[in-house]
């Protein structure tokens, strides 16, 4: 039976009845394909190795330190630049002429920080992170909004107020009014006015750097400042007898 | 400002309850995040501080969209 299926299934000699190919052959016309056909070789060649999909085991730090870095940076902004389009692909407002910004912002970057670099990831992980960062740090920018620190803190102030919190916000039950009630309270007697203007900002879904730049701080310390709040809150809650089984459980139905 | 919605609300708590006494910050969570995408899509264990990466991206929108954005970028070169 397999012998059959095989018989039956073998593959006939390419062309060999075709009289146009056996016209090419007799022509010679063949030996006109042969350079298109090796710079198509060439060409799929060079797809597979394409910036972006190199898995080559190059020591990058050395190759960007060079005193002839040429090749190193354009192979390595090709790389962040491909990976930006990965990256950004399903944004329609990004252009490709941001991307090329934010490449070669991005590899500016890199070389400004490559004594950072631990080797704790293969060295493009770690460029494309910066370079993500990058982007992502410009076009959230085009998002920030048109708000004062004074405006801020007034809202951050009204969250201590039953009028935002009420106790009922999460409904009638008796376990989450109680829940409610705590966090208003802990919201006025343990946060300071910057870290309630802090989590406003997070309310209002502000861009984090929007925040801290309201906030006249830095990033790592806009965080720590939020942190600490989340713990004094959790602390109180503790302190209020609200566990965070009762927290769950209050939002299990 | 308007009264806060109910979801609002449960972000704030659920902020709070997912709250650790030490947590990285968005600095400390970028310097490890390489690592932490390439050995997650390897399916390879977390160490102590890539467990603190992974608990930096529930609390934080921006470095969770980066994080995104890198692990698109990993499985298309893989």
């Amino acid at each position: 039976m397999q012998m059959s299926l095989a018989i039956e299934y073998a593959p006939r000699e390419p062309f060999d009845d075709s009289p146009l190919v056996r016209w090419v052959i007799n022509s010679e016309l063949w030996l006109g394909v042969l350079p298109g056909a090796a710079m198509w070789l060439a060409f799929c060649s060079r797809q597979a190795k394409l910036p972006g999909m190199v898995t080559s085991e190059i020591n990058w730090p050395e190759a960007l330190r060079a005193a002839d870095n040429s090749g190193a940076l354009a192979e390595l902004r090709g790389i962040l630049l491909n990976g930006l389009r990965v990256a950004l692909r399903d944004r329609s407002d990004v252009s490709e002429a941001h991307l090329e910004d934010f490449a070669q912002e991005a590899l500016l970057r890199v070389l400004d920080r490559l004594d950072q670099f631990a080797g704790r990831s293969k060295f493009t992980t770690w460029a494309h992170t910066i370079a993500i960062n990058t982007a992502f740090t410009e076009l959230r920018r085009k998002r920030w909004r048109d708000v004062s620190l004074d405006a801020l803190t007034a809202d951050g102030k009204q969250l201590a107020e039953a009028s935002a919190m009420p106790g009922n916000a999460l409904g009638e039950d008796e376990e989450r009014s109680r829940l409610v009630e705590a966090l208003r309270r802990a919201m006025a007697e343990k946060l300071t006015a910057k870290q309630r203007a802090a989590i406003a900002g997070e309310l209002q879904e502000l861009p984090f750097d929007q925040i801290v730049a309201l906030l006249g701080t830095n990033r790592n310390a806009a965080y720590k400042l939020l942190h600490d709040a989340r713990r004094a809150l959790k602390a109180h809650l503790a302190a209020e007898g609200i566990s965070p089984e009762i927290i769950r459980t209050a939002f299990a139905s | 400002m308007k009264p806060l919605t109910p979801l609002q609300i449960k972000g704030i708590v659920r902020m709070v309850e997912q709250t650790r006494d030490r947590e990285f910050n968005c600095s400390e969570c970028q310097s490890f995040v390489g690592e932490f995408a390439e050995r997650q899509l390897a399916g390879l264990p977390l160490d102590e501080a890539l467990a603190r990466v992974e608990h930096h991206l529930q609390l934080c929108p921006e470095c969770r969209e980066e994080f995104l954005a890198l692990e698109r970028i990993l499985r298309a070169s893989r």
